[in-house]
């Protein structure tokens, strides 16, 4: 690793010191170390080591608070495990605190004090930003967003071809050559994003989500220069990189003056640019945000757009994203759309807030060193689907449809994983022309 | 540094299984990696996705774009699926000796 200099411990120890963050204070020093929360996460359930309970990634990053924020962590560390920031502590941080946690908050659930722990240990990665030990793997994602615009490095021209050739296939998929993927109007309801991955190498989403467009009759559109709902600096917890993305979006719907944002089936897109957005900007947003599964509950409750379960007739059950369903508190719209739009939906167990990760979260699936754990805490998954009988996993997350598509593989499960917009477009009922 | 041995012959590769040198990459070393990933034989569709991704690579120095593989190819986007399980990057790229792309992939 690269050498530990004294300015990057007073950049890591900064962190800490930012007395205007209370909620740090209390969550840092009121783990009572009752261990209720190694049960219920992925990686201690798979491999009960002591080090991978959650407590021990708060701990860790609350023995360096003591040591260098109370009285008997300075004089007597030992007494109170107050652990000094070294180079040994720093990889033991980083294989922690990135390589041990998908950030899926569901210790946080089972919490028998209430510690977010996910939040301490998102602290902790700010720390490591701020010294400079990100991992490689997971910053080059950052970076390509960071440089090109969008985190696939995807040029305005690849892009535009793609959406072109996208809007013939709507066309014929609607048989109207009037229908349209619409780009940069200005003035519209609705400005989409999509997750870059969509146009780059699995453009299903984007058709399914045109053709929904279609159906409800929208008035939307997608930005050629903005579309990117990613901000993997999210995971890295580098807020200035974070703030740097976020902005981007803010500025393109005030550009493209729509009255609504609309997310794509991103988790960590969703809350970094709603939830965690208002905070990186330090600032109110003055349009409506929404996930395209909120909208598409929307769609067929009020009517606007009519679905068949007999056009998907296969037993489907359904994947909750941690940051969409257990920290966001979105996950009964997705099971109002499957309730109308699927003819067999079978929950897995756990479901809801409850659920496992899929094992991709926090930026698990760009580290490749932390591949073999990847697919190891992967089990309890892939065992979930299994005990569901499912022919089809529904997921309202690119990135867990990434995971769970080698979930899929390795665990030999032979389902097929779709968006939500991809099941409501398959049981979408068009209307007859001659109405 | 991650190795795998796939018929006797030792490969650099990073955690997911990517090359890590793309330069090393020829037929024989596609022919090994895609029977690692369950493609027993290399048929002439897997070629045509293999070579214009790696042809895409070579100028571009990234995977190109899947309306450009299912136009040069011909092929239809779900038949590129069923040719490659994983998908086009963990995939088809990765046997093409592609670095692993950015992104949720």
């Amino acid at each position: 690793m690269e050498t530990l200099t004294k300015e990057k411990i007073e950049k890591g120890l900064a962190v800490l010191n930012d007395h205007h963050d209370s909620k740090l204070l209390t969550h840092l020093n009121s783990c009572v170390r009752c261990g209720l929360c190694a049960k219920t996460c992925i990686y201690y359930l798979t491999d009960p080591q002591e080090k991978n309970i959650p407590a021990k990634k708060v701990d860790i990053v609350s023995s360096i608070y003591k040591k260098y924020n109370t009285f008997t962590g300075k004089v007597a560390p030992g007494l109170v495990g107050a652990r000094t920031l070294d180079e040994d502590t720093v990889v033991e941080m980083v294989d922690l605190l990135f390589g041990t946690c998908t950030v899926c908050g569901r210790c946080v659930s089972h919490c028998s004090v209430g510690v977010d722990i996910s939040y301490v240990i998102k602290k902790g990665r700010e720390m490591l930003a701020q010294m400079g030990y990100i991992p490689e793997t997971l910053q080059s994602t950052v970076n390509a967003a960071l440089v090109s615009g969008n985190n696939m490095s995807i040029s305005n021209e690849d892009f535009v071809e793609t959406l072109e050739w996208l809007n013939e296939d709507l066309q014929f998929e609607v048989d109207d050559n009037t229908a349209t993927i619409p780009l940069n109007e200005k003035g519209k309801d609705l400005l989409y994003t999509l997750n870059p991955r969509e146009p780059k190498f699995f453009p299903l989403s984007i058709s399914a989500m045109a053709k929904v467009f279609y159906a409800a009759k929208e008035s939307w559109t997608i930005s050629t220069k903005m579309y990117d709902i990613t901000n993997y600096a999210y995971y890295t917890n580098h807020n200035e990189e974070a703030k740097i993305i976020a902005q981007r979006l803010y500025d393109e719907m005030e550009n493209m003056q729509a009255k609504k944002c609309i997310l794509a089936e991103c988790g960590h897109g969703s809350r970094a640019f709603r939830w965690e957005g208002p905070n990186y900007l330090q600032k109110e947003y003055h349009f409506d945000v929404m996930t395209s599964v909120e909208l598409m509950a929307q769609y067929i409750r009020e009517g606007r757009i009519k679905v068949d379960p007999e056009k998907v007739p296969q037993i489907v059950t359904l994947h909750d994203p941690c940051n969409l369903a257990r920290t966001g508190g979105i996950w009964k719209e997705q099971r109002y759309i499957l309730s109308k739009a699927v003819k067999n939906f079978v929950e897995m167990t756990p479901h809801g807030i409850d659920n496992y990760c899929c094992g991709g979260g926090g930026g698990q699936l760009a580290m490749s060193e932390y591949n073999d754990r990847r697919l190891k805490i992967a089990d309890i998954k892939a065992e979930q689907i299994r005990k569901t009988g499912a022919v089809i996993v529904a997921t309202p997350c690119h990135n867990c449809v990434d995971q769970l598509t080698q979930i899929n593989i390795t665990f030999k499960l032979n389902v097929q994983i779709k968006t939500i917009a991809e099941i409501v477009a398959d049981a979408i009922v068009l209307e007859s022309k001659s109405e | 540094m991650a190795t795998i041995e796939i018929e006797d012959k030792i490969f650099e590769v990073d955690g997911d299984g990517f090359l890590t040198k793309p330069e090393i990459w020829n037929e024989d070393v596609a022919k090994l990696f895609a029977k690692h990933d369950g493609i027993e034989e290399m048929n002439d569709k897997h070629w045509a996705i293999v070579n214009i991704i790696r042809r895409n690579y070579e100028e571009k120095g990234m995977a190109p774009m899947i309306r450009v593989i299912c136009k040069e190819t011909g092929l239809r986007l779900r038949e590129i699926y069923e040719l490659f399980p994983l998908g086009p990057a963990r995939g088809a790229c990765k046997v093409a000796g592609l670095p692993k792309p950015d992104g949720c992939v």
